[in-house]
């Protein structure tokens, strides 16, 4: 019984057909999470939720093709009554009252929650080892960091755990684990999905996104997370549409621009080689691919130490031992309760970052460095949209590198942030981007691609992701 | 001389709520100011207008009516709460 | 006080705005219900949740922008205020810092007198912690409260002045229907910072905190001139701080020290897209106000109602708005003031009516006008005034039903008039003599001869002839 290994539209069409039920694939679910517990994609297991679910949709009709589908939902988004951690000691008790708005999309949708991923400590970090609950192993190798900070969720899709998962994308949370783990996935247009009920890192930079194992699959996922939602006011209102309309169409033609800053002698020489594979066939296959300068992309790092920083010093200091999470026990007095609290339930990344974003805030600081970060960032928009005035796409590599060891030493800030360098940018103006596993390099190691669009314009971006999905013979499928 | 002074940390720390090590006082000197000067490098790069962007999304707020919605229950309130009493969230630490 | 000595007062003024809900949620604002009924997970700062932004709020806010006469942000944004404090959920308060919906206005205090409004802005209320046997104690029904607040430039120079700039300030958003102004229940909060100086230059300021009543405030202030005095004239230095007026012992008592100063760490708050106040809204708004205490006193003055009823007017927001409305009606406003203050009032408080309820306002020009021309006496006014309120009916039906009609018949009057100049030959030569008030006396015999009925108009006007006649 491999169900889930079968793609969603086979499954839907067993389903349909009566031949298996969405029991089936639950209980296979966690039989394939036991069998592979040491790759730790998991901080909470929902299966007495997964069962009840799967049982009340004997009764129901198969209505949509993502019915009955097990999905993995990222720490950091809010499931009522089910335990919700932020991989952090901070909230391990926290018990919400409340489901994010994408989390009531995909129950009216009948998916089935089948547990929460465990993340880098509130979505700090690329690496996936400042968890409180431990490190996630990378299923291609498991002596390697999936990255992060969506580990859990890039992990057990590409270990065949679950076919589809939930992340989120500050600066690459999403794209990096998926390209280390060799998995589709996409960080949407800022303002396509709510945030509400995804716990804040960043308000101005994070997004929820899908992650599948191939672009199609992806794409039905984006499907049914956007719908409006008043309770987001950065929440954009679209008009409904099928991110799967554009898979499969021929591409000959698009125009495609490579900043050459994401071809720098800062890249990988061996990711660097099998992405320009990619370019000589989109060449071949009649896209024009050129190179841009870009000036402002350098930045990206030091904007992101401010503005993402900066916000997330005042996110995080909800987190304050009155009304929820970890409280200390012993106060004498309310700063005792702060401080214990926050030292003891925030692990030293978190910490770290809190200084830094507030050391960036205080006194003049905020006044001349902040401001003139959101004028940087508005000039790298601009910059952006320079490039789509004559371009359909963006591409280039996803990461600079290759997944380091597990036991190798954190880097110090600077050098951490540097791994994200082309994330970044695309966080910072807001746009879609996804990261497509392309060749295999050393070891046998997956390499991301990613493909980069304008504001809304995700499904071109998913329309070259297919193309080169199947041109280089992966695990794609089509439309039709 | 190229490291904050302890104050300055403390200050730092105090804002965040959070306690130092001895140890990471004197880290924390070094490696913000590094942050710092790494950087201040933005501080000279040219814009090409004021205009700064708080959000990716130019869509302008949409006021929402002066209407009442579901509230939360007590139990719902007082659930998370580390401490209560009564029908308030109590605060741990005697407090002024 | 010494008299080399100047002060210089700025007051910052928080006022809960009145509406349904909350200003970022859909919670009731309503902070004395039940403890922590109205509340959701917005106000208790869960994590992953947002802000909406109410527009009754934003409405309110723009409406006592404009009265203030301030310039207005049209394309504003909300920034996060961060510090820690156990009533502060979110570790931060959403408040308007960079861009304040108004700025640079100014409010009447006096003919002559103008008070510079530095800004004024929409912010969060805190929650409300209560200290009982040693605990503290949290209530959230306050999370989210929408303020606005005032911030005059620091020009007001006496304690009297800064009392009549809260009185003209709490008049003012009294009139708007922005907030009740309670200072006794908190819905309306002072903050007043003091400096005393011999130079131009001014002097370190002190900020006072939590003054519960108006009155305090013009002691608090001269209790902080009166300390700062001191210090300086002892050699010493003015510490700056935030103090707290103590009402049990009429000082100010120190709170904490602003060695530092306070790092807000503002940032903008990209949860909320801007909000844009368009033109047309704009001025929708400016036209929709309604007159305001200062040119409602201006219009009461030029027609001669008396100080002391303009201010009771004022202070009866109903009865102003009601007499409003006659306002261009070519009547006696006096009149129309006296009796709305007199026999008005006390029916309505008699039998706690709103004027609004009554069916005064159909038959208003004619009772006014009948009194004017003397076709009603005000004791008339006095009987039938049940039937004025209660009924729809005329008042001509009224004074019928009622069998009310005055005497103007000149020759039967004439009779009795005579009859009471007969009797009183000494008021007569009173009269004569140059005492105004004899005919006031024989004004009222004759009319206690005709027990009341008699049309003082025609009366008066008989009366004047008569003994006009006689002097000659």
């Amino acid at each position: 019984m491999n169900y889930l290994d079968l793609s969603i539209k086979e499954i839907n069409k067993l389903l349909k057909e009566n031949k298996i039920k969405p029991i089936d694939l639950v209980n296979e679910a966690f039989k394939k999470i036991e069998d592979n517990k040491d790759l730790n994609c998991f901080i909470t297991l929902n299966k007495e939720g997964a069962i009840k679910k799967a049982l009340e949709l004997e009764n129901k009709e198969v209505d949509n093709i993502l019915f009955g589908i097990p999905i993995a939902i990222k720490d950091n988004i809010v499931t009522k009554d089910l335990l919700t951690t932020c991989g952090s000691k901070m909230l391990s008790n926290f018990n919400p009252i409340y489901n994010a708005h994408v989390v009531d999309l995909i129950n009216e949708k009948n998916m089935i929650i089948i547990g929460k991923c465990n993340m880098d400590e509130f979505a700090m970090g690329s690496s996936n080892r400042t968890s409180f609950y431990g490190n996630v192993l990378n299923p291609c190798d498991k002596t390697l960091i999936p990255g992060g900070s969506s580990g859990g969720s890039a992990a057990c899709v590409s270990a065949g755990l679950v076919p589809l998962s939930l992340g989120s994308d500050t600066g690459g949370s999403i794209r990096q684990p998926s390209s280390f783990c060799g998995v589709v996935g996409l960080k949407p247009t800022y303002g396509r999905i709510s945030r509400f009920g995804l716990v804040a890192f960043s308000s101005s930079l994070d997004q929820i996104g899908p992650i599948a194992r191939n672009v199609y699959e992806n794409a039905l996922l984006l499907n049914i997370l956007c719908s409006k939602d008043e309770r987001d006011l950065t929440n954009v209102e679209t008009e409904k549409e099928d991110f799967t309309s554009l898979i499969g169409k021929d591409v000959k033609g698009l125009k495609v621009a490579i900043p050459k800053f994401y071809v720098s002698d800062l890249i990988d020489k061996e990711i660097l080689d099998n992405f320009y594979k990619v370019v000589s066939i989109l060449k071949q296959e009649g896209v024009e691919v050129e190179e841009v300068d870009m000036k402002y992309l350098d930045n990206a790092v030091c904007l992101y130490q401010v503005i993402a920083l900066g916000e997330a010093s005042t996110n995080l200091a909800r987190f304050d031992g009155i009304k929820y999470g970890y409280s200390y026990d012993d106060a004498k007095n309310i700063e005792e309760l702060y401080k214990k609290t926050r030292s003891e339930g925030f692990g030293a990344e978190v910490k770290r970052r809190m200084m830094i974003g507030s050391y960036l805030l205080s006194g003049p600081n905020a006044k001349i460095y902040y401001n003139k970060a959101l004028k940087i960032r508005k000039c790298m928009s601009l910059e952006f949209s320079k490039v789509f005035e004559d371009y359909d796409l963006i591409i280039g590599p996803t990461t600079t590198s290759f997944p380091c060891k597990l036991d190798k030493l954190i880097d110090d800030a600077n050098k951490s942030f540097m791994d994200d360098i082309l994330t970044i940018p695309v966080n910072m103006a807001g746009l879609p981007g996804l990261s497509l596993p392309i060749y295999k390099g050393k070891n046998n190691l997956p390499i991301g691609m990613q493909i980069i669009g304008n504001r809304f314009d995700e499904k071109r971006v998913y329309q070259l992701a297919s193309f080169i999905e199947k041109k280089i013979n992966l695990r794609g499928e089509n439309n039709e | 001389m190229n490291r904050l002074s302890k104050e300055e940390v403390l200050h730092v720390a105090n804002l965040a709520r959070l306690e130092l090590t001895e140890e990471e006082i004197d880290t924390y000197a070094i490696k913000l100011k590094e942050i710092l000067d790494e950087v201040d490098k933005i501080k000279d790069i040219e814009v090409l207008s004021d205009e700064v962007m708080i959000s990716p999304n130019d869509n302008i707020c949409v006021l929402s009516d002066d209407k009442e919605k579901e509230m939360l229950t007590k139990e719902e309130i007082l659930k998370n709460a580390p401490k209560k009493y009564a029908d308030y969230i109590e605060v741990r630490g005697v407090f002024e | 006080m010494n008299k080399e000595y100047t002060p210089t007062i700025g007051i910052e003024v928080h006022v809960e705005v009145l509406s349904n809900t909350k200003i970022f949620s859909h919670s009731i604002n309503g902070y004395s219900d039940s403890v922590n009924t109205n509340v959701n997970i917005i106000d208790l700062g869960y994590p992953g949740v947002l802000p909406r932004v109410n527009k009754e709020v934003v409405h309110k806010a723009l409406k006592a922008a404009l009265a203030l006469n301030c310039s207005i942000n049209k394309k504003m944004h909300f920034d996060r205020k961060c510090y820690y404090y156990p009533d502060l959920p979110k570790g931060y308060q959403i408040t308007q810092n960079e861009t304040p919906i108004g700025f640079n206005g100014r409010l009447k205090i006096d003919d002559d007198r103008y008070i510079d409004i530095e800004e004024m802005h929409i912010e969060e209320d805190t929650c409300k912690s209560i200290h009982v046997n040693g605990k503290t104690l949290l209530n959230y029904n306050r999370s989210g409260v929408p303020l606005i607040e005032i911030v005059s430039k620091p020009v007001i120079k006496s304690s009297d002045e800064a009392v009549k700039y809260l009185e003209s300030l709490r008049e003012l958003l009294l009139y708007l229907e922005v907030s009740d102004c309670k200072i006794e229940e908190g819905s309306m909060r002072a903050d007043v910072n003091v400096s005393v100086s011999k130079t131009e230059v001014l002097g370190t300021k002190c900020e006072v905190k939590n003054i519960g009543s108006i009155s305090n405030v013009k002691t608090a202030i001269e209790e902080e001139i009166h300390r700062q005095i001191n210090i300086l004239e002892q050699g010493g230095k003015i510490v700056p701080e935030t103090r707290r007026f103590d009402s049990k012992t009429n000082t100010t008592v120190s709170m904490r020290k602003k060695e530092v100063g306070n790092d807000y760490r503002y940032i903008p708050d990209a949860d909320i897209p801007y909000v844009i106040l368009d033109d047309s809204y704009i001025e929708s708004v400016k036209k929709s106000l309604v007159m305001l205490p200062n040119e409602r006193r201006k219009i009461y003055k030029e027609n001669e109602i008396s100080d002391v009823n303009i201010d009771k007017l004022i202070n009866n927001k109903p009865l102003s708005d009601f007499l409003d409305k006659f306002i261009d009606k070519n009547i006696n406003l006096k009149i129309a003031s006296n009796i709305l203050l007199g026999d008005i009032s006390s029916y309505l408080n008699k039998t706690g009516q709103k004027i609004t309820n009554t069916y005064l306002e159909n038959k208003f020009i004619d009772i006014v006008n009948s009194l004017n021309e003397g076709k009603m006496s005000s004791k008339n006014f006095k009987e039938i005034i049940n039937d004025c309120l209660e009924k729809e009916d005329t008042l001509e039906n009224i004074l019928k039903e009622n069998n009310i009609s005055l005497v103007s018949n000149e020759d039967d009057l004439l009779i009795i008039i005579n009859k009471v100049l007969e009797e009183n030959k000494n008021s007569v030569n009173d009269y004569k003599n140059g005492k105004d008030n004899a005919f006031k006396y024989l004004m009222g015999m004759v009319m206690k001869e005709t027990k009341g009925s008699a049309n003082p108009v025609v009366v008066n006007n008989l009366l004047k002839d008569l003994l006009s006649k006689d002097v000659n």
